[in-house]
């Protein structure tokens, strides 16, 4: 451990690479999947319509009805992203690698006007008194956050395209909020990175490497398996098991005013504790993380140190302090965070 | 702080209505232009009076997407009020009440309290669901109604405290049975006839009982 935790810290500079060789099993395949990265995004938004198929056609295999479930999907993603670590404003500034694919195709319908057309928009119908229909729309402008223009993409419009297309090519789970969460981070070391030769490639990259973090915890985002033995339910339990081992006091103190594991550690252990922390801590935490041979053991281990070094407030709090405690985690030296998980890994 | 009554609310509603921010403003007094997606639920607390008597909310706000809606149910039940929120610019926010509403009534105890909430007022230009409508839903489901802004505070207050009060009514009109805090409600410690620290061994039967 002692050389996970050194090799995290120096591999802190440049964590693109870390990053990849800690979610990259296959290096291999990675590399030829990397030089083909680039002819496989962009080309998400086009459809080919034949002319047995219409956008009423009821049948279940019909490209349109698979069009317009994306479309749903799609719209989820984008409401979903464009508010993606609104405390750092680095997803909606412009990236300077865009996907020139996307940015300069005319002719393509690019997720930007999928997502526009998709929107349910109200017309007001007017009849005048030559008995002409005017439609109006009651609209001026049509969205909440103003796009870059055309040429342009934020970086939250490429976080978008990942997530798209991870939802197309793994359908039965498709897009589940907090997914956005996971990819954000991810992306945010690649796309920051000083080495040029890494940044451009970040999409490619982040996708990759969001692929595979998710094929580790990707039952986290499937309700079903919310009980099962790999599922969020068991993790939770774990974590309320250990913390009852090492300090029966707040162990008992979580049953008697009901705080439920899920009120708090479902977000923390669904979300690798993306949302509790700023993110150059969450990059640190992740480090550590992704460093362990048993990740998800040690994310456990990391949320025990959290409630440990926050048991005498929980003490001394009623319910609805410690709740608001729990959920806004306290700033904390973040290596006290980990040399706490550390310790308790070990014992 | 002591208080009378203990009151249970959840917010509902699509992702991006306000949810968040519209808790947020009542709790904190403060506005978060961007909030983070809620993931599972979040939680508020504040202490209002009515009729001289000092009632906390417990309020508990929920995430958005269907897919955690099997985690959203669990709180429905023990809550004695619903703040139901859609977003006036988003015309989808509103088509998508009438499942909200059936999951909300299938879910809870048919006596809890149900505000609609069209939120997001300060955006007036972008206009899409005219306030006539949401007038109009409300009459016909039995809701009470009100137009917010979780930006500006416009009638966040009055919108929190007004179910307050209709749940406060349907107590001393007797239609709630508030010694079953399934039904969301709590008499406060210096109410309570029996001791206020013996947790009741029944707490667990029913889903996110909450104690305080």
């Amino acid at each position: 451990m002692a050389f996970q935790m050194s090799l995290a810290v120096y591999v802190h500079s440049v964590g693109s690479l870390f990053l990849t060789i800690c979610l990259s099993l296959l290096v291999n395949f990675y590399h030829s999947w990397r030089s083909k990265g680039k002819q496989h995004f962009g080309k998400s938004g086009k459809i080919d319509v034949t002319f047995e198929d219409h956008p009423l056609n009821p049948n279940p295999d019909s490209q349109w009805v698979a069009y317009f479930k994306d479309n749903d999907v799609l719209v989820q993603i984008d409401k979903d992203v464009r508010r993606l670590c609104p405390d750092i404003g680095f997803f909606q500034r412009a990236t300077e690698f865009p996907c020139q694919d996307v940015v300069n195709a005319a002719e393509m319908e690019t997720l930007r006007k999928r997502v526009d057309c998709s929107v349910l928009q109200s017309h007001t119908v007017m009849k005048n008194r030559q008995g002409a229909y005017n439609w109006k729309s009651s609209k001026k402008s049509t969205v909440e956050y103003d796009l870059l223009p055309d040429g342009k993409e934020a970086h939250w419009e490429v976080v978008e395209r990942i997530l798209f297309i991870y939802a197309k090519l793994n359908p039965g789970l498709a897009y589940v909020q907090g997914m956005n969460e996971i990819i954000g981070p991810i992306y945010y070391i690649f796309a920051s990175d000083s080495e040029r030769e890494w940044s451009e490639h970040a999409e490619c990259d982040a996708f990759f490497c969001f692929t595979n973090l998710m094929s580790e915890i990707r039952d986290n985002f499937i309700k079903s398996l919310d009980d099962s033995a790999h599922g969020i339910g068991n993790m939770m339990m774990q974590l309320m098991n250990r913390l009852q081992l090492h300090d029966p006091d707040v162990g008992s103190l979580m049953v008697t005013q009901d705080l439920k594991p899920q009120y708090f550690s479902f977000r923390w252990l669904t979300l690798l504790l993306s949302q509790e922390f700023p993110m150059p801590d969450v990059i640190r935490v992740w480090d550590s993380l992704f460093a362990d041979s048993k990740r998800f053991d040690f994310l456990i281990d990391v949320c025990l140190a959290m409630l440990l070094l926050i048991r005498d407030d929980l003490l001394k709090n009623d319910f609805s302090s410690n709740m608001k405690l729990l959920q806004r985690y306290p700033v904390f030296d973040i290596h006290l965070v980990l040399s706490e998980a550390v310790r308790l890994q070990k014992s | 702080m002591s208080y009378a009554y203990l009151f249970k609310y959840i917010i509902i509603g699509d992702t991006g209505v306000g949810k968040s921010c519209l808790l947020l403003q009542f709790t904190d007094k403060r506005f978060q232009p961007v909030h983070d997606l809620t993931i599972g639920v979040e939680f508020g607390a504040r202490m209002i009076t009515i009729d001289g008597k000092q009632i906390k909310l417990q309020i508990w706000d929920t995430a958005g997407q269907e897919s955690f809606r099997s985690i959203t149910r669990s709180y429905y039940r023990g809550a004695a009020g619903a703040l139901l929120v859609y977003d006036i610019t988003r015309r989808d926010t509103f088509t998508h009440l009438t499942t909200w509403l059936e999951d909300a009534r299938q879910h809870s105890n048919s006596n809890m309290v149900i505000m609609l909430i069209g939120n997001k007022t300060d955006l007036e230009s972008r206009r899409d669901v005219k306030k006539e409508e949401g007038e109009a839903f409300a009459r016909e489901h039995g809701l009470i109604f009100m137009e917010t802004s979780a930006k500006t505070a416009a009638n966040v207050e009055e919108a929190f405290i007004n179910t307050a009060k209709e749940i406060y009514e349907k107590i001393q009109e007797g239609v709630f049975d508030i010694n079953n805090e399934a039904n969301g409600i709590k008499i406060g410690p210096q109410h309570s006839p029996s001791s206020p620290h013996a947790p009741s061994g029944s707490l667990g039967q029913q889903a996110g009982g909450g104690c305080c």
